[in-house]
């Protein structure tokens, strides 16, 4: 068997767990589908300790409601369950999911209805099948096909991608700065240390931030970026600039998050002129 | 409060360590094939090498779904607990370190009983935990050793854990990890060195061939190896002559012939090889010519099976012999492939890495 005869088998083998999937997804009975997705309710926000891990997240007892028996179940985010809450005040609404009939396993999510139909993972294979194609392709005809198969979706998605994000960054400033800023305060910094293969250790400071919004909501934060000197922030008084509509999106330092937008729009933009500047110098290729 | 000692945990069962035999056994197995297929330049042994750990794994998870199932099924119980004794046992490196409990844990509709288990702690955390402290603890019903620190109980079990006070229960503890490991892993690893002396054994032909034909011939003279071919080797040439029922088509057969020729010679430039079913031979370039020359090592002698095959299909019909010449005459290295049959001949060329650039079909 030659190279057409695994890459057959390659695209053989994903195209049929492709088919499978979106079948599964299609009839309702793959596991994303058969999740229960509930809104839940922080109830109570607890103060990180100084020097302790932003691994956990910020401690929250979260309330939820099974839909399927109308029991209300107390929780905490203790150990491992699902995204880590980075940003939380009494009454913030936190997705939970959890599967049928099992709410004690269940998982906090920031993005509740993410995935929902279940096919990310036939997306995936049929991603994969593609790539096998374009392998093909680039084998039998050369590798300007290479550059083609591979320069026409990542120019299409870039050209999709830029404006939009062009759009939420704007917005997103804009946001910030349609109120006046509130006091905030570095009430811990969490500290972790990891170590590698060779050794060498690194620690990482996370310092979190206390601030009460003009509508009265106490916010309690990481605060990863935008702080000078992390480290020995612990105690200081910080400006906060938030959006009214959601308080987890916040800054202490607004023109760090104009050259945030800035690297970011070059880079999207390298990245949509390296796209084209591939799916170019395949076109001419081929057509020689 | 009743306080009695609980049971044991079951210790490591003949199933465990059959499995861990298995296990070391696909894995030894697999990677063999895989070193074993690049050694004798086999893709499918490769793949087989690949594909058995695959879908072993793929069983081995699949196996495992009715157990973890069955587990994700039982309802955590959460109890108090008190702790006897602690002890770091590692991780000073990192935020966290791992600390070896001694705790009695005291369900609400049980008995209580003791255990010992180890948790990462993270350094600030470190001073809740201290000998006679109260604590919230969480483990499935069905095995009561799998005992887990709740360290941010609801506000109801921390109420509760504020004001319990809770008593001894005498040992010996439970402990969580279970005990054999060690012969599990010697299991493994049996298991891993026998998976690969196998596949060693099985292909120990093909490799031992490998290092046969590798050896240099020990001198110009004619000679007859062990194998039924014969080599004749000269100054100007050299030939390889196969005996019957073998073909140079034949999977490593032409790269064993060549690496055997041009060994311990040093680069010697060839003006023109040629290959026929079971003839071998190079024209090596005289010292200071200036004809167009090449190294024999680099033609792409992995091609050339699949070469001929198209060649086949360029309208000969009845095929009955076939001849390869590779030269460099034009600048660049040319393969010529021909096959004659019954009523006529056709021919292709390819380049250097055995990409077909000409087809002349039969006519």
């Amino acid at each position: 068997m030659g190279w057409h005869g695994y890459l057959v088998l390659w695209c053989a083998a994903f195209g049929t767990m492709a088919l499978l999937g979106y079948g599964m997804s299609l009839a309702g009975v793959t596991r994303a589908q058969r999740t229960v997705r509930v809104m839940g309710r922080i109830e109570r926000v607890r103060e990180p300790r100084q020097g302790s891990s932003q691994r956990d997240g910020i401690p929250v007892v979260v309330s939820f409601h099974d839909p399927s028996t109308g029991q209300e179940f107390t929780v905490t985010n203790d150990g491992e369950h699902g995204d880590r809450i980075s940003t939380a005040w009494t009454g913030r609404e936190i997705g939970v999911r959890y599967p049928r009939g099992r709410p004690h396993a269940y998982r906090f999510t920031i993005d509740l209805w993410a995935n929902r139909h279940g096919r990310a993972w036939p997306n995936f294979a049929v991603f994969l099948v593609y790539a096998g194609l374009v392998a093909v392709a680039a084998i039998d005809w050369g590798w300007p096909w290479a550059l083609l198969g591979s320069g026409v979706p990542w120019t299409v998605s870039g050209a999709c991608y830029v404006p939009q994000n062009a759009r939420a960054a704007s917005r997103r400033i804009a946001a910030l700065t349609s109120r006046t800023a509130v006091e905030g305060r570095v009430i811990a910094v969490l500290t972790d240390t990891s170590t590698d293969d060779d050794g060498h250790t690194s620690t990482s400071h996370t310092p979190v931030v206390a601030f009460t919004t003009h509508e009265g909501t106490s916010v309690t934060a990481y605060c990863a970026d935008g702080l000078p000197d992390p480290t020995n922030s612990y105690g200081r008084d910080v400006t906060i600039h938030y959006t009214p509509d959601d308080p987890a999106v916040f800054t202490p330092d607004l023109a760090s998050e104009h050259r945030s937008r800035t690297s970011e729009m070059v880079f999207s933009v390298v990245a949509l002129i390296i796209g084209v500047s591939a799916v170019a110098v395949g076109a001419v290729a081929v057509a020689r | 409060m009743t306080i009695t000692a609980g049971p044991l945990p079951t210790r490591t069962t003949p199933g465990a360590l059959a499995g861990g035999f298995l296990t070391g056994g696909v894995i030894g197995t697999s990677l063999a094939a895989f070193v074993v297929g690049c050694i004798i330049e086999s893709l499918p042994l490769c793949f087989a090498g690949l594909g058995l750990s695959v879908v072993y794994g793929l069983l081995f998870f699949l196996a495992g779904v009715p157990r973890r199932l069955r587990e994700a099924a039982v309802v955590p119980r959460t109890a108090l607990a008190m702790i006897e004794s602690l002890e770091a046992v590692g991780g000073e490196a990192t935020s966290d370190i791992a600390v070896r409990f001694d705790i009695t844990v005291a369900p609400n509709d049980a008995s209580a009983y003791r255990v010992e288990f180890t948790q990462n702690i993270n350094l600030a955390d470190l001073p809740d935990y201290r000998p006679r402290g109260v604590l919230v603890v969480e483990y499935p019903p069905d095995r009561p050793w799998r005992v887990r620190i709740v360290k941010r109980p609801t506000p109801e079990w921390e109420d509760r854990a504020a004001g319990a006070r809770l008593d001894s229960v005498p040992g010996p503890a439970m402990v969580s990890e279970t005990p054999g490991g060690c012969a599990l892993g010697f299991l493994t690893l049996l298991g891993l060195l026998l998976g690969a002396a196998v596949v060693i054994l099985l292909f120990r032909a093909d490799l031992f061939a490998q290092d046969a034909s590798a050896r240099p011939p020990s001198s110009a003279r004619p000679s007859v190896s062990s194998t039924s071919s014969t080599t004749v080797v000269s100054s100007a040439s050299a030939t390889v002559a196969l005996g019957p029922d073998q073909s140079f088509l034949d999977k490593g057969e032409l790269r064993r012939a060549i690496d055997a020729l041009t060994k311990g010679k040093g680069t010697r430039p060839a003006l023109t090889v040629v290959v026929q079913e079971r003839l071998l031979s190079v024209v090596f370039a005289p010292t200071g010519t200036q004809a167009p020359q090449f190294d024999p090592r680099s033609l792409p002698y992995a091609r050339f099976p699949a070469l001929v095959d198209e060649a086949t299909t360029l309208g000969v019909r009845s095929p009955q012999t076939w001849q390869i010449t590779a030269y460099r005459l034009t600048g660049s290295l040319t393969i010529r492939v021909g096959v004659t049959g019954a009523d006529g001949a056709a021919s292709l060329e390819a380049d250097g890495r055995g990409k077909v650039v000409r087809r002349t079909p039969a006519r």
